[in-house]
Formats: C-alpha cells, structure tokens, sequence
C-alpha cells in the first residue's frame, strides 16, 4: 500500500523551475528519506507535497487521492502532518497553545478527543508537560524541536512530512533529535524526511530517495546502499571519481 | 542647450530644444489666449491650480517615485511653502520681492522636510507613513490655525508680483507663472533621473543593501530626497497664495492631501508626464462636468478619484504610465517572441580604472591582494565566523566551498565591509581596510556580488551599468539638477557602459528590465556591473546558483577570462564542484565558521573531512 | 490638575477604542488600516440616516451601522486585498487611505460640510463633576469600553482555538496553514472586526458631541493610529496603555501651552511624542547591546 506518490512533479518559483519531474513513492509504515546538496530540491519537493508550493505538472497522490490541486488546509484536514524547516514554532505562544493549534483541525472534528491526544503527546515527551505554560520561544533548539514534533503528531496525521530537523543543532542536540524522530517512527505513522545531514538521515531512514539538480537520481532501500552510490548520486560523486569529465575539460581547456 | 531626446526607433533619435521651447509657450501662450473667449479669468485660476497640483505632484514623485520614501503628508509643505511666501513679502515696511518669497518657501519647504526626513532614516514602511500623516495633521489642524502662522481666519496675504512698476494680479499672470515654474522644474526632473541622483534615488528605492554595495551612502541620498522634494513642494505653495492672494489653513487639509496621492499613484509614480497630465485632467474634468451637467454633480469627482485611487492601487499600482509600458512590452513580447539568448562566451572589454577612483596599487603576480586573520563573528549565540582567514594572491581565482551555514557569506560580509566582525583583520593590496566601511573598500578596487542578485530589478540592464559606477562620478547635487559640470563624467560612465555591455554581449538587453531576464543572465549582468568600475579584486557569492549546466560552464570560461584576459583577482564561494575544480586555482572549504582545509582544489575535495563535512558523518 | 487628568482620561477612552481595531488587523495582516476613521464617520451617518431620518430607535440604527461596516471590511479584503497585485502589507495600507478618502468625498457629497444631528441614545443626564470638568456618563461608558475591548479581545486571541490562529497567523503564515488553519479565512474576519470596531468607537464617542461632519471620526481615529503605534502596535492592553500616555500628554501640553497663549497643538504634541517613542524604540537594541556588551575596537 502506497501512502504517498508523486509522478513526474515539476515546480519552481517565478522563472526558475526547481523541480525537473520528481517520481517517488512512499510506503505505508516506512520512513522515507529525501537527501541532496544545496539546491537539489529536497526542500521544494516537501513543500509541493505540503501545498505551499504549486506543482506545476505531474501528480501527487496522497493515500489513493490526488491531491494535486487541493489546498494545503486541506491536505492538512486528511491527514497530512508538517514538521517545517527551522521548526516554525509559534514563538509568542505557550507550548500549550502551540499543541492545542497543532491539534486545530482535530479539534473542529472531534473536540472531545483532544484531552486523550493532549496527554498522549505529553506522555511522549514529558518536557513539553513540565514546560507547558512556557513561551515556545524561549525554548533551546532541541526543545523546540520536539514541540514542533509534537504539534504535528498531535492531530494524528496518517503521514508526517519532516524537512530539515537537524539544521542548526548542535551534535548532542542531533543526537536529542534523533530520539525524539524515533518515537515518531515507533508510532508507525509514515514518515518523509528531507535532509542535508546524509548521516543523520540514514539513521533513521528504511528508504533513501537521492536527488540532484531536481530530479530523483536513485531510490532504493537503505541496506541497498553503499557509500560509492550515495557518493555518486549526490552530485559530489566527480569528487571521489577523480573529478572527471566537464571539469577537467574546462580547466584543460583554459591553460 | 537642454534637448530631450525621443527615442523614436531604435537608431534614429531626434533632439528637440524642450525647454526653451516650453518656456516661449509658458511666456506667451496664456496672454494669447486670454485676448480670445477660450481662456477667461476663472479658466486660467483652473489652469493656475492644475499647474500647483502638477509641481505638488512631482515632489511627491521624486521622494515616492523616485526613492521609495513613503509621504502620505506632501500637501503640507505645499502648505508651508504658501504660508512662508506670505510671512517674508507680507512684512509691511520691508516690500520685499516676490523671487525672494519663491526662494524662502522652496527654502522653508526643504528644511522642515529635512527635519521629516532625519526620523526617515530609521523608520521605513507604515512608521514613516504614520508620521507623515501626523504631519500633515500637525499642520494643517495645529500649526496654519496659530494666528501669527495662518494670520487666522481671514488667512494669509499674499501680495503679488511686480513686473517693474506692473502688478501681475490677474489669474492669467499666474498661470504664465505657473506654466513657467512647471517647465522649469519638468526640467530639473529630467536632469535629475539622468544623474547619478537620480540613480542613486532609484537603487536606495529598489534596495538599500544593493544601494550601499554600489557605495551609496543611503542615509545621505535619502535625506537628499526629503529636501528636495520639500524645496518643490515649497514652491507649488508660493504658486498656490500667488495665484489666489491669501493662503488659509483649509486650503491644505486630508482632501488636498488625498488629491495629491491620486494624481501621483494615478499618473504612474515615477512617471513626470503621467504625473502633469494627471494632475490638468484631474482639474479639468470636474468643473467641465459642472459645466455640463449643472451643479448636481459637483464634487463627486472626489468620490470618483478616490474609487479610481483604490483600483489602481490594487490592480495596476504603477499607473498609467505602468499600464502603457506594460501594453508596450507585451507588444515587443508578442511580435519578438522571447528575448534571445546572449552569446556563451562573453568577450570581456579591459576598461581600466575610472578616471574618477583612485587606480588600485597594482602588485605583483603571486603577491596577496586579500589577506583575512582571525576573523570571527558572532551572531546572538551563534559563532557564525570562528577564526577564519585566508590569502588571495594576484592574478588567481580562489574559491570557497563549504555546506550550508558554514560562514561563507558571512566571511564575505566581513571581507567587504558589510559587517563589522567582532574580531580578525582585512588587508587589501597591503593596506589594512579593517576600519573602512563598505563604500570606501569598493572605492579602493573591491568589487563584489550577492548570493540573491544584487542588482536594481525594476531597471534596466543600462541602468544598472551606470548605477554600478557611482563612485566613479563624483559630481554634486547642484550639478546633478542642472547638468552644468557633470556631462564630461556622464560620457565616461556611459562609454564604459555600452562597452561592458557590447562585451558582455547583452547590446540588445540593453533597455530590458534586469527582472526580466533569467536568473543565469542576471547573474551575468551582475558580474558586469561588478567589472564595469574594473576592480582589483572580484568577489562572487555563489555566482552559478540558479544556473543550467551549460550556462555555469560558460561562466566558468567569464571567470577563466577574467583572470586571463583582465589579469584581475577572483574570490568565489561556489557550491558547484565541477565548476570550482574547472576554475579555480587554490580552494578554501569552510564549516561550522571555521577554515577545515585549504589547497590545490582536486587534492583538498577529496580529504576526509572535506567529504565528512558534506555528507555527515557516513558510516563504512 | 484633576481637571487635566480628567480631560486626558477622556481622550485616552477615545483613543483606545480606535486603537484595538488599528492593532487587530496589524496583529493579524501586518497591515496599518488608515480607513478605521472615516469608516466610524460613514457609520454614523448611516445611523443618523436610519435615527434621525427614519425614525428608528438608535440601538437599531446602530447596530445596522456595525453590521454594514463590518461587511464592507469583508468586502474589502474579499473583492481587493486578496486580489491586490502586489501583495504588500504598505500596499495595502495605502489602499486603506484610498478607501478613507472615497468614504470622505462621498460624505461631503451626501451631507456637505454642514453639521448633521444625531440625537444621543439616551438621556445624556447631568454628568459628573470633575474638578470644573463635566464627564458625561456616555464618557465613562466609552472609557469602560475601551478597557473591556482591549482587554477582551486578548482574552479572546488567548483563549480560543481562533484567536490563537490569528496570533499565529501573523507570526507565520505559512506554518499555521501548515496546521489546518485556513488563513484567507482569518483575514476576512480581522478586516470584518476591525471595520466594526471603528464604527462602534464612532458610535460611543458622537454622543457627547451629537452633531456630524466630514471626517469627523478621522481626527480621533489618527490619535488611535498614533496610540497603537506607541503601544507597539502588536499588543492591544499596550494599545490601551498608548491610548492613555497619548491622552494625557495632550492634555498636559494643552494646560501648559495655554500659559505660553498656544492652544490646539494636539496634532503637534502628537507628532512629537509619535517621533520620540518611534526613535528612541529604533535606538534601544543598539543602545542596549553598547550597555551590556562593550565591543572591543580591533585596529
């Protein structure tokens, strides 16, 4: 069973076109990671996904329905679960307030489950309890990361959307990180996870999607992946390839 | 000695004496008239009146238009300028001449604006919007109803001008008045938007940082602005109590504000023609339709304009003249298609050093032009720049690589003076530039690009040419409004100009908006305009972002030549590897703000914890 | 001096009413509404149109008046904000002073510059006597009113699943669709809400005057706009708080520039205090950061 599929995408902001035909699918229960240099299209590809970016062809199927031309809100409203780059909490709210807008649109459903939702999260990450009442802001980065986790959890989405977590924080805050996606992960809800940090990402991850200049390169299973592919397909393959082609020609050429 | 030039096609330009020819016309065209049925008495105060709202208009137009400082409170220095004329002729024993009234309220108009103008220079957007309504407010509620000011309620007298022993009294004297001063001033406008001002304006509007990258000093160019504008507004006030004979506070109250608001958002800011007609057609066609319709529909031209006001803020907020070059380049697009593609391989003209900045001391190859030490910078937690430098020798390109948020741009920032680090030095071509500010590090032959493009978007690729080179053309504000000592510097900059653009084979883009051009292109033109003042060092932040493969290959043979052919220096952070090891002689790789590796670029991509700090720590 | 308490006080009521709406839609939008004035004024008209015209009792006629401000706000965003070409939040505002300036020229078409009545909704009573000052119980009941919105509505913004949507929203947009948030929905009703709010701070202030003219909510509205701006325009208890600092300054302006035989400086004293907050806020980071942490000069 699928959760999430995109065939052929292509978006872009104004004139520039970011995204070259991204073809992926996602299983449901698995971890999906998206993994790329600078401006492969990692980021854009989550954000399409969200809504927040217009594909401008292709298709995306979330769950069996396209979702191609819905909003994101409503994508948000059938299950769909963001954990933003930079963690985007709200920072002029309590934790609290921030968990109580994550569960927005659970609670327009079904008030009454909140309450039970509420504790589940807290049980999960008791630091969000004792700091309930505390501005989000003025949280560490670490904390504002499983906030931001938990917000997204909280609304019992079927497919969570994670972009960049470990940007920003320090190695024993990555290390804080990576416990918090666990119990994502241990949760069963399908995961999608874009990252700079190929490391940290494969930790986690049972799928790796390779991207490069905005298109999937590769995609395989993370045990069927050794470091010369992931080298290769990240773009920085010339490097340990002897740096071949393009350049060399180039730089002969000069002199 | 003045001439406008129409760019009637593409090759043939005639020049005609405008204003000379304007001012015949202003002289004798209303005596004229007034001797026929067409101008009357209160037709020529109509005219009088569109002619104060004209100038009003462009005042507004050189601080909104021009340098993106909004003013929702212009109308009162109109207000000012009215009151002042009749304060400094109105003394009873002094008699003092009507020129000297027209100098005291151009002069009182840029004073108070000036005072308007300081707060500007910290406040931007809604802040400043909010005050200048207040002073607007402050004005025409508190200030003209002071009696000594407003001279009460049966306001102000204005006495009126002398010709010799000849009163000029009559509304078809002010409006010869009226005319004149307008041509005039049409002509101060048109000297204005072709200085180095007027550019200086259109960037500080576009982007302050671009601005500064170009050495404008911001602050200055925006208080330049505020005077100058409060200076016209003056003198569209004196216009106004010379053609009326007293000047009372209501006369400058929120409706006269709003009216200047539309004519200047209707006729298209930034548009001196759309402006003026505007500014007749909006005083024209009410009392015609009073004419016609009878006295029912007086005033509702007011609702009129305000509903006009609303659509064309939301829908075409560049007005008139906005939607007749839009029609207009929709045309071009249609009949041409897509603009072409400039050549791959730019030739790239040695121009050599401005006569009007200082030429770098030159060094010998091998010698360093750049040295960093120890720089370190610190952003609230964040240790951004952690003891980093680096040395770039004569005639190299050196690149920067580094993964996100290792300190690049930041170490670039800290190179040309776009911020103060918190520790470190910079030396450049052996002189420590550490305590120069970014104006005076470009003065010396640092050149540099920015990671989002950093040029003027809404102008054009010329435009931008010429607004790279301000240093280059040190003339004054005087000069820049009158043109007198300042046409030997505009020459220079635009040869150097046309020659980087027939270098960089963009000829043909030459009038194109730089927004309108690809991302690859724009890149392009940045390093052109980064070239144009031919400096030492070429400083590039991620110049191949955005690229298709093919044009960052050509970029890397525009770097090669400049290195090569130009014999200058080149500092690139780059991401794109097949780029760098094409280029680059000696490579720098950054992380977490500090400098983990250095060397010949093919040995130093493949250590260890080159490739660790891309990829994370990769389990074997 | 109570006297000049009580006048400022007065003011400060005024002016906190006008304020709250300024701070919704800014809370919300990152728009500063220039319209809040002349959309009281358009409401009190109207009222004077279905009261004094009509007949209508002046609850009824009122409560109309709210009910169509606050769709013309609607409308607004509607039919043009969200359409606008640039989306700009200083775009917007100047559409504001596009919409306030339709509003006042159609007025002075409808009504001219003659005074129109409006008789009060209830017996305006003998007041209470302040040191000299009579402070009607209409006075008090826009002071009360004023505090009651202000602090209200943050309860509101604090308490509900939608205010805390609105908060968000101005944080960050994007993050807060990206909880379910429907945020093209919000702006509808902080515009709706902020035009109503105009017209019932018209509403409660005309009353002590009981005649209308042309822009006449406008000049009470700037010292709303001023309030919010010195309240720190994202805080609406700080809206009051503003409201009050700008009264009783203008109050105690008034009393001492009398001696010096200046009167109706209160736009001047506005524009200074205006300027005064407005630099010394844009100086405080960088006065605080050369407090607490020298820097050392590198040579």
């Amino acid at each position: 069973m699928s959760m999430l599929e995109l065939h052929d995408v292509t978006a872009g902001f104004g004139a520039v076109t970011v995204l070259h035909g991204v073809t992926m699918v996602v299983q449901q229960g698995e971890i999906a990671g998206v993994f790329g240099l600078n401006g492969a299209g990692k980021s854009v590809t989550l954000k399409t996904v969200a809504g927040i970016v217009p594909a401008r062809s292709g298709q995306i199927v979330f769950d069996g329905v396209d979702i191609t031309r819905l909003d994101a809100e409503t994508r948000v409203e059938m299950g769909m679960g963001h954990v933003p780059q930079g963690r985007q909490v709200f920072a002029n709210l309590t934790v609290e307030e921030n968990l109580r807008l994550g569960a927005y649109t659970l609670r327009r459903k079904q008030r009454s489950r909140y309450a039970a939702a509420l504790d589940g999260v807290y049980d999960r990450f008791p630091v969000l309890r004792e700091r309930r009442a505390q501005r989000a802001g003025t949280m560490s980065g670490g904390q504002q990361a499983s906030l931001s986790v938990a917000r997204a959890l909280i609304n019992e989405p079927r497919l969570v959307l994670v972009d960049e977590p470990s940007a920003g924080l320090s190695p024993k805050l990555q290390g804080d990180l990576r416990d918090v996606l666990q119990v994502v992960k241990d949760s069963g809800v399908t995961m999608v996870l874009v990252e700079q940090n190929v490391a940290f990402g494969l930790s986690l991850v049972d799928t790796a999607h390779l991207l490069q200049t905005g298109t999937v390169v590769h995609s395989s299973p993370v045990a069927d992946l050794d470091e010369e592919t992931l080298a290769t397909h990240l773009g920085i393959g010339r490097v340990l390839a002897g740096a071949t082609g393009s350049a060399l020609t180039t730089r002969k050429a000069s002199r | 000695m003045t001439a406008v030039t129409l760019p009637l096609n593409r090759t043939t330009r005639v020049h005609l004496p405008m204003m000379p020819l304007g001012l015949v016309v202003a002289l004798f065209l209303p005596a004229l008239a007034a001797q026929t049925p067409l101008l009357n008495e209160p037709h020529a105060l109509i005219l009088t009146e569109a002619c104060v709202l004209a100038i009003a208009g462009l005042s507004l137009n050189v601080l909104l238009g021009y340098a993106g400082q909004i003013s929702l409170g212009q109308y009162a220095f109109v207000g000012v300028g009215a009151f002042t004329t009749g304060l400094v002729t109105g003394v009873p024993d002094l008699r003092l001449p009507w020129l000297v009234g027209l100098i005291a309220s151009a002069g009182a108009g840029g004073v108070i604006a000036l005072l308007v103008g300081l707060p500007a220079l910290r406040l931007r957007g809604l802040y400043l919007a909010v005050v200048t309504i207040s002073v607007a407010y402050a004005a025409s509620e508190s200030l003209f109803r002071v009696d000594r000011i407003g001279g009460g309620s049966a306001g102000k007298v204005v006495p009126p001008p002398y010709f010799g022993s000849h009163a000029l009294s009559t509304s078809v004297d002010a409006l010869t008045i009226g005319l004149v001063l307008l041509v005039l001033l049409l002509q101060v406008d048109v000297n204005l938007v072709r200085s180095r001002l007027g550019r200086a304006f259109r960037v500080v509007k576009a982007d302050e940082s671009v601005a500064a990258s170009f050495g404008v000093d911001v602050a200055r160019y925006k208080l330049t602005a505020f005077v100058l504008s409060g200076a016209i507004a003056g003198i569209a006030g004196c216009l106004d109590g010379t053609a009326f004979g007293t000047v009372t506070g209501q006369s400058f109250d929120y409706g006269h504000a709003l009216a200047l608001l539309v004519i200047v958002v209707l006729g298209g800011l930034g548009s001196r023609t759309g402006i003026v007609i505007a500014a007749f057609l909006t005083s024209i066609y009410p009392p015609l339709l009073v004419a016609i319709f009878g006295d029912g529909v007086r005033g509702w031209d007011q609702t009129v304009n305000g509903m006009v006001l609303i659509l064309t803020v939301a829908f075409q907020p560049r007005g008139f003249a906005g939607a007749f070059r839009d029609a207009a380049e929709h045309r071009r697009m249609r009949a041409g298609g897509a603009p072409p593609l400039p050549p791959t391989r730019p030739n790239l003209p040695d121009l050599g050093r401005p006569v009007g900045m200082p030429a770098p001391r030159r060094t010998q190859p091998g010698t360093p032009v750049l040295e960093a030490h120890g720089v370190n910078v610190r952003f609230g937690g964040l240790q951004a720049v952690d003891g980093a430098g680096l040395r770039v020798d004569r005639g190299t390109i050196v690149a920067l690589m580094g993964p996100n948020g290792a300190g690049k741009t930041t170490m670039f920032n800290a190179i040309s003076g776009a911020l103060a680090p918190d520790a470190g030095s910079v030396h450049f071509l052996g002189e420590d530039v550490s305590a120069l500010p970014p104006h005076q590090r470009a003065a010396r032959g640092m050149g540099r690009t920015f990671q989002l493009i950093g040029l003027a978007k809404d102008q054009s690729v010329y435009e931008n040419l010429l607004i790279a080179q301000h240093l280059a053309a040190p003339y004054g504000v005087l000069s820049a409004l009158t043109t007198v000592g300042s046409r030997r510097w505009e020459r220079e900059l635009r040869t150097r100009a046309d020659q980087t653009l027939e270098g960089l084979g963009f000829g043909r883009f030459r009038d194109t908006p730089v927004s309108r051009l690809s991302h690859g292109q724009q890149r392009i033109v940045e390093i052109g305009c980064c070239l144009v003042t031919s400096p030492e060092l070429v400083m590039l932040d991620e110049p191949s972002a955005g690229m298709s493969p093919a044009a960052s290959e050509d970029l890397a043979s525009t770097l090669i030549d400049i290195r090569d052919k130009l014999d200058r220096t080149v500092l690139l952070i780059e991401h794109n590897v097949p780029l760098v090891l094409g280029t680059a002689d000696e490579l720098y790789v950054m992380d977490a703000g500090r400098v983990i590796a250095n060397g010949e670029p093919l040995d130093v991509v493949q250590r260890p914890e080159v490739v660790r700090a891309y990829l994370g720590e990769v389990s074997a | 001096m109570l006297q000049v308490l009580a006048i400022g006080l007065i003011s400060a009521g005024i002016y906190a009413l006008f304020a709250v709406g300024v701070v919704l839609v800014y809370r919300g939008t990152k728009v500063l509404t220039f319209a809040g004035g002349e959309v009281g004024t358009a409401a009190l008209y109207v009222t004077a149109f279905l009261v004094t015209t009509h007949g209508m009792p002046w609850f009824v006629g009122a409560l109309v008046a709210v009910v169509l401000a606050a769709g013309l706000g609607a409308v607004f965003e509607l039919g043009l904000v969200r359409w606008s070409r640039d989306a700009d939040p200083v775009v917007t505002s100047i559409l504001t002073v596009a919409l306030s300036a339709t509003i006042f020229a159609t007025e002075i078409n409808l009504y001219g510059n003659n005074p129109t009545t409006l008789k009060t909704p209830v017996a305006v009573g003998s007041g209470i006597d302040v040191d000299g000052v009579i402070v009607s119980p209409i006075q008090i009941a826009a002071i009360v009113v004023a505090g009651l919105l202000g602090f209200g509505l943050q309860a509101f913004l604090r308490r509900t699943d939608f205010g805390l949507a609105i908060l968000a929203a101005a944080d960050d947009s994007t993050a807060t669709r990206l909880v379910g948030v429907r945020v093209s929905r919000i702006r509808v009703v902080l515009w709706a809400s902020s035009f109503a709010l105009a017209a019932i701070a018209a509403l409660l202030v005309e009353p002590t005057i009981g005649v209308i003219t042309p822009g006449y909510a406008s000049t009470l509205y700037l010292g709303g706009l001023a309030a919010a701006v010195i309240g720190g325009l994202d805080s609406l208890p700080g809206a009051v708080v503003g409201a009050t600092v700008l009264g009783l300054a203008q109050s105690f302006a008034d009393r001492y520039l009398k001696d010096l035989g200046l009167s109706g400086l209160d736009y001047v004293v506005t524009l200074a205090l205006l300027l005064v907050v407005l630099l010394v806020r844009s100086y405080a980071p960088e006065l605080r950061k050369r407090l607490t942490s020298p820097v050392e000069v590198t040579a």
